[in-house]
């Protein structure tokens, strides 16, 4: 009956609020023994998506790679094992399909509640808001 | 890092599955962190009811809430847990919002739906307002 959070997915922005979650993640993985699968999205417009070259944006993508490392930094000192993943596209949409994938047997979801995406809600984030419809696992949100 | 432990874990009841799921997630979250777990029932007092059935209506609303809760109670008694329980009436997302701040919850676990008629096939309606305008954590459990 019990279910175990043993993977659990955090999806980084690099907003403070996305740091919670993170820490969050590492304090619930630290009682079940579980791992943290963090996963960093870096926005790309419909139309780039469409254009090879829409993804030989090297710059950013060092961003989200350093913040993954990051990540793995303050998930190694709790003890904690991180995998990192980069994605370039919809972050909302790449969040809540990486979470529904069956070969990724995630757990547990844990987000911010707001991110630093353009159209700040104000309560909720909107890429928050999205994940917490469109997911099938469950969604612990961070405030 | 913060020190949230998740000292007490808020649970809102409405007798449907989703709810009882919700409850057996946060059992766990009591196993692991040594939590207190509050029981929440709220009797919709919003919605236009006829008039003249109104008192009975509310009457087997509360039977069915204290029913509800006293199985829930009963239940993670068995399990070794004790729980603390309240029975409300109101608007159903206010009432929570309000015993949230009150016992400085720190997180609330909320099924995904509910038993509510018009937002069934994605999230609940009250899950969602929770969501939305809670000052503490929350756990949309599936």
């Amino acid at each position: 009956m019990a279910v175990k959070t043993k993977k659990i997915l955090v999806p980084l922005d690099g907003s403070k609020n996305s740091l919670r979650g993170l820490d969050m993640a590492i304090h619930l993985a630290r009682q079940s023994q579980g791992t943290i699968t963090a996963l960093a999205v870096k926005s790309v417009p419909g139309i780039y998506a469409i254009h090879p070259l829409g993804f030989l944006d090297f710059s950013s993508m060092t961003e989200v790679k350093k913040l993954l490392a990051d990540a793995k930094l303050r998930a190694a000192k709790k003890g904690i094992m991180l995998t990192g993943k980069a994605i370039a596209g919809d972050p909302g949409y790449d969040i809540a399909r990486f979470a529904n994938n069956s070969k990724n047997r995630i757990d547990l979801v844990v987000i911010g509640a707001r991110g630093r995406s353009a159209a700040k809600e104000i309560f909720l984030g909107s890429v928050s808001n999205y994940v917490l419809h469109k997911s099938k696992k469950p969604v612990l949100v961070v405030k | 890092m913060t020190a949230n432990n998740f000292k007490k874990v808020l649970v809102p009841l409405d007798g449907s599955t989703y709810s009882e799921k919700a409850l057996k997630r946060a059992c766990e979250f009591v196993d692991a962190f040594n939590s207190e777990i509050i029981l929440i029932y709220v009797i919709e007092k919003s919605i236009p009811i006829n008039l003249l059935d109104r008192k009975e209506y509310l009457e087997i609303l509360r039977k069915f809430g204290t029913k509800v809760l006293d199985k829930s109670k009963t239940d993670l008694s068995k399990k070794g847990m004790s729980a603390k329980i309240f029975l409300k009436e109101g608007n159903i997302v206010n009432e929570i919002e309000k015993l949230a701040k009150k016992e400085k919850c720190d997180l609330i676990v909320v099924g995904n739906k509910g038993l509510g008629s018009v937002a069934r096939f994605l999230l609940g309606s009250v899950s969602n307002k929770i969501s939305q305008s809670s000052s503490c954590s929350v756990l949309i459990v599936k």
